[in-house]
């Protein structure tokens, strides 16, 4: 069966660390600018280059779970897929250097979130991988 | 007419400096003594015999007070001066003598009565405070090394550390004058404890006691610091209030103690107080020694403390110890020794200093203002281009030059962008036409921007020739945002102002905006959204200019529709101001005037460049939230590419560590460009006292701060929430601030008659939040254009205190009855006198009066519909109040005998515009309206929304909002 193909399995777990990195490096950029390493103009200049990217693999991620119908794993992306999906739709999505610092505590507060979302996903995906694995051996 | 009338509300006494007393009473010896000297204020206007004891509770067991209360009695001769004024009432009603008459005249009495009784009896309070100590706070045991040292008073004696400074004779008797303690220098020692006294907390009953609107010009509860915290004993050594302000003078020094008394912990800033340097001047340091802390990099000022006789000082911020510079006692020009305690930074707590090399990145720029004329169809037919070029030409002279290096350019903007080249060597400009807005490029390399010295014929010639080149346009659309663009191209390099005056919605090229407003959704939720930026061109445009140290002006004319809320963006972030004129048409001469005068001294404004501003704590302060015109260049650093003179900033203080001394200090500094090619250092000091009880922290929060926090707060908060939301938020936490202050500070009260209390000095926050809640800014309304609300928000987030105080809480004052000697100047100051302001509330206005109502934005001139004939005779020249015409007027001059009334009309409309006692610069000259009570009612309507106390169809009167305030007290 499709789903428990490892390939497929090692693509996924691949993918979810490409978007806990990215949350790690927003979380450290916000530090940055709390000490101010970076200025707000910079910060938000560099991290807007990655929240559509971020935001459209882990919808590909998803997508993937559709079609090979993995309905648990499905289950628990729709949200973050739904709410990233709002914030681009009403235009909310990038980072306003004018409001930065009023906004900050949300934002890390909300990185901080997706970044545990992406971990706890990363064990699941492992997990599931390392199940397929051995039932490939059996087969 | 020869009995004196009852006491009317609002008058004369209850401006009276004893009123003061719960604030200032205990510095002085004997509070009651004072009595005798205030000069009977109204001349026989409503002072009955029994007022002064009814106003003070009891005799005051003083004998100077026991005798017979001078100020009670009528001025003797008052009767026979000018009694006009008694005469309009009396020709329409026989009682009473004219002040106020309106009211039943059986409430008075008891109002002044009530709202008298309200101060507690300052003896009393005096008396307990001699015995226990108010604030419980820790003594001290001079420990600290320079507390002792009286060195102020003796020159430069730094190094004569009398560790124990202790003058017996001093003790005795000293009591709570802890003004004394600092003059004399005594250290308290030995067993004596000391008596850290700070304001005294006085309750009142919000229910049962009406505001006293006099209350509300009152200074800020006193800074009571500890006994010898400054170096000298200037009176200067503290920041006064009108630079900078803090909404508690007295400060928590746990979190969590702030975080339980609920009020907020925010500076008040404004490091200007006029347009030009010359009105307000400020202690120059002109030798370039700037001492500094290695650590935290606090300027030197009056509360560090001199060691090691004199070589080392102690930082009072972070306490780490710097060495003095060599230069720091030696004059470099007359090469002689310098007295230290002659330098300004150590007496004056406001000084500025020149800035050395080190603190420039690049040498100080010239001032450059680009204009961007807006030469469409309507901003031609309104007459905004020829008023502008007029104006412009003849404020060349006022626009600052000293250095003749001021530039100047000029775009004409419709559908595509005209540049003006002068050359240098001919007087006839030549105009290049750019029409492609996509990418924008200068057509010629020089000559766009131009010295003012050397091309000033050419800049003539222009200026008189563009409103013929344009006169015939009939393209109606502006592509500002592309100019803009163009703009900041054309000055990125050096950087500088853009003037933008535009008639027109920027419909075309870069940030171009749809008119969005829709009729229907105002007075909804979704409201807000068209108080926000319609277009992100706004957000990172401004950015960009904030980087390269463009600031931009709007001055906006449209007739219709023009989106403020996106326009407004740029002055918003780039330390810029939003100037609306609604329905603005040069044909009106008021229009005009009032826009020539605004634009001209706004050229003439001594504007400071590539500013950046930054506040110093103690440590276990940290700046937390900014609020102003400004871009956050970092966590704690506002960079302003234009310092503008006439707006003020708000800085939520936020603290992270018990604070362990007896005070804290915090310091803005504000490192600029002076508009002649200066760069300088405009540094404030504000030390404040800390306190481990609630009750102090109460005793000494300063109400007209305090609202103006919240006012930042509620704009910010509507912008990113909604209306509605800020309105809530307002409500919310003036509930919370009462319910705190009945759980925390006042004994239980059983049974139905529970007072709604409240710290005395807290007493107007109730009429200022419900003024704030009903602002046009705020105001829950299906009838109120974005535009104008866009307009207001704005200048609720950027008027200085005192203007937006009365912003908020417009005066009120009655012309008809006015006392004698008001609208003529003092003998003593020169001033003219304005007549006592009175409750914002509807039942003042009586049918036959005249009054005047002043929000710093518009004056309404309101006569009611019985005026007698000689009263219009005496104020407009007229022969009957049908006459008047309702609307934008200025005044007539009346000329000839019996024009006294209308002169001293005129004088107090003048003066209430004035901003310079206000000690605010500011450019705004407000309309004058004349309202009938009879008159349009639309005028009549917004007339009275400024009359807050009133209900309306959307919004409580004082009374219902003490109501329900009440009643959430109580089920709390």
């Amino acid at each position: 069966m499709l789903s428990y193909c490892p390939s497929l399995q090692l693509m996924r777990l691949l993918l979810s660390v490409c978007c806990s990195e990215v949350d790690v490096l927003v979380r450290f950029r916000y530090s940055d600018l709390e000490c101010d390493y970076i200025n707000p103009i910079d910060l938000c200049n560099r991290l807007n280059t990655y929240i559509v990217p971020e935001a459209a693999v882990h919808a590909f991620l998803t997508a993937l779970f559709l079609i090979n119908g993995y309905w648990l794993a499905l289950l628990l992306n729709l949200p973050l897929v739904v709410f990233n999906v709002k914030k681009i739709l009403d235009n909310a999505h990038l980072l306003d250097a004018t409001e930065i610092f009023r906004t900050l505590n949300k934002h890390k507060k909300e990185s901080f979130i997706k970044l545990g979302f992406h971990l706890v996903m990363f064990f699941f995906y492992l997990y599931s991988m390392i199940v397929a694995l051995i039932r490939d051996e059996t087969n | 007419m020869a009995s004196p009338p009852p006491p009317p509300p609002g008058t004369a006494p209850y401006g009276d400096p004893n009123q003061y007393a719960y604030q200032q009473g205990y510095a002085q010896p004997d509070p009651y003594g004072q009595q005798q000297q205030v000069p009977p204020a109204a001349g026989g206007y409503g002072q009955a015999p029994p007022y002064g004891q009814q106003a003070y509770g009891q005799p005051a067991p003083t004998p100077q007070a026991s005798g017979p209360p001078l100020a009670a009695g009528p001025a003797p001769g008052a009767h026979g001066g000018r009694g006009k004024r008694r005469g309009y009432a009396e020709e329409q009603y026989e009682f009473g003598a004219g002040a106020n008459a309106g009211l039943t005249p059986a409430q008075n009495p008891a109002y002044a009565s009530q709202s008298m009784g309200g101060y507690p009896n300052p003896q009393e309070q005096q008396q307990s405070q001699f015995v226990s100590p108010m604030g419980g706070t820790p003594p001290v045991m001079g420990t600290q090394g320079g507390y002792g040292v009286p060195q102020g008073m003796s020159g430069a004696g730094a190094g004569n550390i009398a560790a124990g400074g202790y003058e017996p004779a001093g003790a005795p008797g000293m009591g709570g004058v802890t003004q004394s303690f600092g003059q004399m220098g005594l250290t308290p020692a030995g067993g004596i404890q000391k008596v850290q006294s700070l304001n005294p907390l006085f309750t009142t009953d919000l229910m049962q006691q009406p505001l006293n609107v006099a209350e509300l010009e009152f200074p800020p509860p006193e800074i009571l610091l500890p006994p010898n915290a400054s170096l000298t004993p200037s009176p200067n050594s503290n920041c006064p209030p009108q630079y900078m302000r803090s909404t508690i003078n007295a400060v928590p020094t746990t979190h969590s103690l702030l975080k339980k008394s609920k009020l907020p912990f925010a500076l008040i800033i404004q490091p200007y107080t006029s347009l030009h340097d010359a009105e307000d001047p400020v202690p120059l340091v002109s030798d370039t020694v700037i001492s500094r802390c290695r650590r935290c990099r606090s300027y030197i000022n009056p509360y560090v403390t001199f060691l090691d006789h004199g070589h080392r000082w102690r930082c009072n911020m972070c306490n780490l110890t710097n060495d003095v510079p060599q230069a720091f006692d030696w004059d470099q020009a007359a090469q002689k020794n310098l007295d230290r305690w002659q330098r300004p930074e150590l007496n004056s707590s406001v000084v500025e200093f020149i800035a050395p090399q080190e603190y420039m990145v690049r040498p100080p720029q010239p001032l450059v203002y680009l204009f961007l004329l807006d030469v469409s169809y309507s901003a031609v037919q309104c007459g905004l281009l020829a008023t502008a070029a007029r104006t412009i030409l003849e404020s060349l002279d006022r626009i600052p030059n000293a250095d003749k290096r001021t530039r100047l350019g000029f775009i004409c903007v419709d559908s595509s962008l005209h540049y003006f080249a002068i050359p240098r060597d001919s007087s006839e400009p030549s105009m290049l036409v750019v029409s492609d807005l996509d990418e924008p490029f200068l057509p010629i390399p020089g000559d766009l921007l131009v010295p003012l010295a050397e091309c000033r014929e050419g800049i003539e010639n222009l200026l008189g020739k563009l409103q013929d080149m344009f006169q015939n346009s009939q393209n109606g659309s502006s592509c500002m945002g592309s100019a803009l663009q163009a703009g900041h191209k054309l000055i990125s390099a050096i950087g500088g102002k853009i003037i933008v005056l535009t008639a027109t919605l920027p419909c075309l090229g870069a940030g171009k905006l749809d008119n969005r407003e829709d009729k229907k959704l105002l007075g909804t939720s979704k409201e807000s959204a068209l108080l926000q930026t319609a277009n992100s061109f706004y957000k990172s445009f401004a950015v960009e200019c904030s980087k390269n140290q463009v600031s931009v002006d709007m001055f906006l004319f449209s007739n219709s529709y023009q989106d403020v809320a996106s326009l407004s963006n740029l002055p918003r972030y780039t330390g810029g101001q939003t100037y609306f004129y609604p329905g603005w048409n040069a044909t009106r001469s008021e229009d005009a005037i009032k826009f020539a005068r605004e634009f001209s001294d706004h050229l003439s404004a001594e504007i400071a460049l590539e500013a950046v501003m930054r506040v110093r704590a103690t440590t276990g302060l940290r700046m937390q939230t900014f609020y102003g015109n400004f871009f956050n260049r970092s966590s704690d650093l506002c960079a302003f590419p234009a310092f503008p003179r006439d707006q003020g900033y708000v800085v939520e203080v936020a603290i992270d560590e018990a604070l362990g001394k007896q005070f804290v200090c915090m310091q803005t500094a504000v490192l600029h460009t002076t508009c002649n090619g200066e760069r300088r250092i405009r540094v404030m000091t504000l030390a404040l006292p800390t306190t481990q009880n609630l009750s102090d922290v109460y005793a000494s929060a300063d109400q007209v701060a305090i609202t103006t926090f919240f006012s930042h707060k509620a704009v910010e908060k509507t912008l990113s929430s909604g209306l509605e939301q800020a309105r809530e938020a307002l409500q919310a936490k003036l509930t919370e601030l009462l319910i705190t202050f009945k759980k925390e500070l006042t004994a239980s009260h059983v049974g139905a008659a529970t007072p709604l209390s409240f710290a005395a000095n807290l007493r107007g926050l109730v009429v200022l939040f419900l003024g704030l809640m009903k602002h046009v800014g705020l105001r829950k309304s299906a009838q109120i254009p974005t535009d104008l609300r866009s307009a207001a928000l704005c200048l609720l987030s950027t008027l200085p205190a005192p203007m937006l105080i009365q912003y908020i809480h417009p005066k009120f004052y009655s012309l008809h009855d006015m006392p004698d000697s008001c609208g003529l100047p003092d003998p003593t100051t020169g001033e003219i006198i304005l007549p006592p302001a009175m409750n914002l509330s509807s039942e003042r206005l009586a049918p036959f009066g005249c009054y005047l109502i002043d929000d710093t934005q518009v004056q309404f001139l309101w006569i009611g519909p019985q005026a007698v004939p000689q009263l219009v005779q005496d104020v407009f020249g007229l022969p009957g109040v049908e006459h008047v015409k309702v609307g934008k007027t200025t005044l007539p001059h009346l000329e000839g005998p019996g024009s006294e009334f209308n002169e001293r009309v005129r004088a107090v409309v003048e003066k209430s515009r004035d901003h310079k006692s206000k000690k605010v610069g500011s450019i705004t000259v407000p309309h004058l309206y004349v309202v009938r009570g009879d008159g349009e009612p639309s005028l009549r309507l917004w007339a009275q929304t400024m009359l807050i106390e009133d209900r309306t169809d959307q919004g409580v009167s004082l009374g219902q909002f003490l109501a329900q305030l009440k009643e959430k007290v109580n089920n709390s």
